[in-house]
């Protein structure tokens, strides 16, 4: 530099120039990098397909192209979602490739390749779009924009091609190297984000589908009653854990069941799943609550694990005579439910059992409550009432003292306060599983 | 509200009708009206706002004017769940045309109502909505938007406390891309409040909300940071609510509310000094975390209004004034608050 001093314009200008030209070169990286660290950011939040698809078109337009498209290949299908460059967003589309008419996409899906295709220089300018858009709603959203250059770059990941982006450009502003090198950049971080979302909704997937069978039922409605349930699951997002409920029946005699598994999460679910099965069975060929609970313990005893079970479980008929209904009761190590009277007295019955799982051939006694219509028999387990806050265990008694105010409620209501007041008395501490199930006599 | 459901019948005889079944504790006769509507073709959403939710603000009221006894309320309740739930079971049989939202009440929101006119409202236009019910959890509301992966989200936060809350709603939603809509009472009568925890948009009524959804971007970027003086300020109180407010509850009962309503029964004076205790502390917070300090002017106002009512004089609303300035010298924001702003709206005797 020192040599073009002498020159008094000059060599101002070439630094000039030069300085230019790194400052250029230097702004283009760095807005490189910005731009790829926005798009780390914004794929962090998401492990849903649809809306990390969303985000990658969000952010493709317009700094990669006035149009774009992701395609997600699986087998002979693709899924095609785009973006139409006002913000609003089309598909997915399904379609199927043709093993006869190879396409641009199709290539793409075979080799992983980045392909740029010039409609101009295309016999049939829609030919070039064509073979990147195989869907006519799409390819038509596309040619409005009247683009010059379609490029479409593989997504790789794990060694596989598991979809592709589409860009368009319009006239005058076609792909550069630097514009090809960013696409194809940004593309390998789509293709590990979408990969990672595509394995997490198998998951999820498969866990949907057997957490659903664990899942609390959908309660039945009884004849010359109401029942209702709540449950609030310890691990939250799971939404299932080791409390359990059923009501189940017919012909004018229902069984109601309420228990809870020793453990919580999914190895406690899967249990509730044997144990609300084997109740089931246990109540098709005898009702009475002792004869369920000693076939549920010869069951659970007989796999010779260490768990155990504690439940409560009623027999419920009309009584014609009082419009309300006959109950009978057993429990196996379960504290016995509430019975509030339609005045809002509260009782207790007298009930024990030991617990179900752990012993051999236990049996059980019934005892036999009469509901009038209004009375209504409170279930729970022990995560009401073990529920710790900053005044200490919810306990039995603030449960008990808060009833006499839902005499004659509706069970929803009853169960809604209480979960509430519990709820509410936890003021965001972790809790157990908790589970209730109401019954009140009476249509 | 009857100008913005395009409705220009009248609905008052079928609201008379329904009011009537809640008095007498009838749920075929609430079923009937509101069945008996959609059958004619009325709107889910109109059925929701104009009978269900319209009676159920009469029977609150008339709960607030002692007219009627708790489990009169309960009764009606259950009465109003049968009809809510005849109105679920027909928006259900609607196709699904529409897109996918997540629905939730902000967690410590126990009014789930809004929400489910909401819900309602959405389902009956096809929308595909994932109903999440009262005081979501975050970490529930977080794992449903990753299954789901709507395109928008809404939070319903109707009391004060909640709204706290309800920006971990609008985080986890924005988080994840998902725009969000919020509303409800506790967010006031603008936007002001929804825009400083980062929502979306913010709707004033159902209808609102409704007409807000579709028109929400694909894509948003996080919610930005709360400023972090106050926000560490409310959470170290929300963390010491328990203690702050037993200790106001006592001072307040103990110096100044029971020398000066000797002639009210204890329990009366206990319910309004705790709800007094508990709105107030409540609108310190949410003016922490949103900037909005007109929810102080409200409170108070509530507070005055709640004291002339019930017969105590208003100058033990300056007693608490002073009381919370001694108690919050941990607070410097809500203590500054509280003395910008705690205006008695009567004069005082000393």
């Amino acid at each position: 530099m020192d040599r073009l001093r002498g020159g008094p314009d000059l060599g101002g200008e070439l630094e000039r120039a030069h300085s230019t030209r790194a400052d250029a070169k230097m702004n283009l990286a760095l807005d490189r990098s910005a731009f790829m660290d926005d798009v780390s950011s914004h794929l962090a939040g998401s492990l849903n397909v649809r809306r990390i698809t969303l985000q990658l078109l969000h952010m493709a337009v317009p700094r990669l192209g006035d149009w774009a498209m992701i395609a997600l290949f699986d087998g002979r299908d693709a899924q095609l979602t785009a973006h139409d460059g006002s913000g609003a967003v089309v598909g997915p589309v399904e379609v199927q490739f043709d093993d006869g008419k190879p396409s641009g996409l199709d290539r793409i899906r075979r080799v992983g390749q980045t392909e740029l295709l010039h409609v101009g220089f295309e016999p049939d300018a829609s030919d070039a779009l064509g073979a990147m858009v195989p869907d006519d709603e799409l390819r038509g959203l596309a040619a409005r924009l009247r683009p010059a250059d379609v490029l479409g770059v593989g997504l790789n990941a794990r060694g596989v091609t598991i979809g592709a982006l589409v860009v368009v450009r319009g006239e005058n502003s076609g792909y550069d190297e630097h514009l090809r090198d960013l696409v194809e950049e940004f593309a390998g971080r789509a293709a590990v984000t979408l990969d990672a979302g595509r394995l997490y909704e198998d998951r999820v997937h498969v866990a949907s589908v057997l957490q659903s069978s664990l899942r609390p039922p959908r309660l039945p409605e009884i004849t010359g009653g109401r029942v209702a349930a709540r449950y609030r699951a310890a691990q939250e997002d799971m939404d299932i854990g080791g409390d359990f409920y059923d009501v189940h029946g017919g012909e004018d005699e229902y069984s109601l069941i309420v228990g809870d598994v020793c453990g919580k999460g999914v190895h406690a679910a899967v249990l509730t799943g044997r144990a609300r099965q084997t109740v089931r069975t246990a109540a098709h060929f005898d009702r009475a609550p002792s004869s369920i609970l000693s076939a549920l313990n010869e069951v659970l005893y007989d796999e010779e694990s260490d768990r155990f079970v504690t439940v409560a479980c009623a027999s419920v008929r009309p009584n014609a005579e009082t419009g309300g209904l006959h109950v009978r009761l057993a429990v196996a190590g379960h504290p016995a439910p509430f019975l509030l009277r339609a005045n809002g007295d509260v009782e207790q019955p007298e009930v024990s059992g030991v617990l179900s799982g752990v012993l051999p051939q236990l049996s059980y006694e019934d005892v036999e409550l009469e509901l009038l219509p209004g009375d209504q028999l409170l279930f729970y387990t022990d995560g009401i009432y073990e529920a710790k806050g900053a005044q200490g265990f919810f306990g039995l008694e603030r449960l008990r003292e808060m009833l006499p105010q839902y005499g004659g409620a509706e069970p929803e209501i009853l169960c809604e306060a209480v979960e509430r007041r519990v709820v509410e008395h936890l003021d965001g501490a972790a809790h157990d599983d908790m589970a209730l199930l109401a019954l009140r006599a009476g249509e | 509200m009857a100008e913005a459901d395009g409705i220009e019948r009248s609905l008052d005889g079928e609201l008379a009708l329904y009011v009537r079944a809640l008095d007498g504790a009838d749920s075929n006769a609430a079923v009937d009206v509101v069945t008996s509507l959609l059958d004619d073709g009325v709107d889910a959403l109109v059925v929701m706002v104009r009978i269900v939710a319209a009676a159920q603000r009469l029977i609150g009221e008339r709960w607030q004017r002692g007219e009627w006894s708790v489990a009169r309320e309960h009764a009606a309740t259950g009465v109003s769940m049968a009809a809510t739930g005849a109105i679920g079971a027909f928006v259900r049989s609607i196709p699904l045309t529409g897109g996918k939202v997540v629905i939730g009440c902000a967690e410590r929101e126990w009014h789930a109502l809004p929400a489910m006119v909401v819900n309602y409202g959405l389902r009956a236009r096809g929308w595909d909505v994932t109903y999440l019910g009262a005081a979501t959890s975050p970490t529930r509301l977080a794992a449903v938007l990753q299954e789901v992966g709507p395109d928008a989200t809404a939070v319903s936060c109707s009391v004060l406390s909640s709204l706290p809350s309800g920006r971990g709603f609008i985080e986890a939603s924005t988080g994840a891309g998902i725009p969000v809509v919020a509303g409800g009472s506790a967010f006031g009568s603008d936007d002001v409040r929804a825009m400083a925890l980062g929502a979306t948009a913010w709707a004033s009524t159902a209808f609102d909300a409704i007409e807000v959804i579709p028109t929400l971007p694909a894509v948003v970027a996080p919610a930005p940071s709360l400023p972090a003086e106050p926000l560490a300020e409310q959470r170290t109180m929300e963390l010491n609510h328990h203690l702050l407010a037993t200790t106001l509850r006592e001072r307040w009962e103990r110096d100044h509310c029971v020398a000066e309503c000797a002639p009210h029964d204890a329990e009366d004076v206990e319910v309004v000094v705790e709800n007094v205790v508990e709105q107030v502390l409540h609108a310190l917070q949410v003016a922490l975390v949103t900037g909005d300090d007109r929810v102080i002017d409200e409170t108070i106002g509530w507070t005055a209004e709640l004291l002339r009512t019930r017969g105590f004089p208003s100058r033990l609303l300056s007693g608490l004034g002073g009381l919370l300035l001694r108690e919050l010298h941990e607070y410097p924001l809500a203590a500054g608050l509280v003395e910008a702003h705690w205006r008695v709206p009567e004069p005082l005797v000393p």
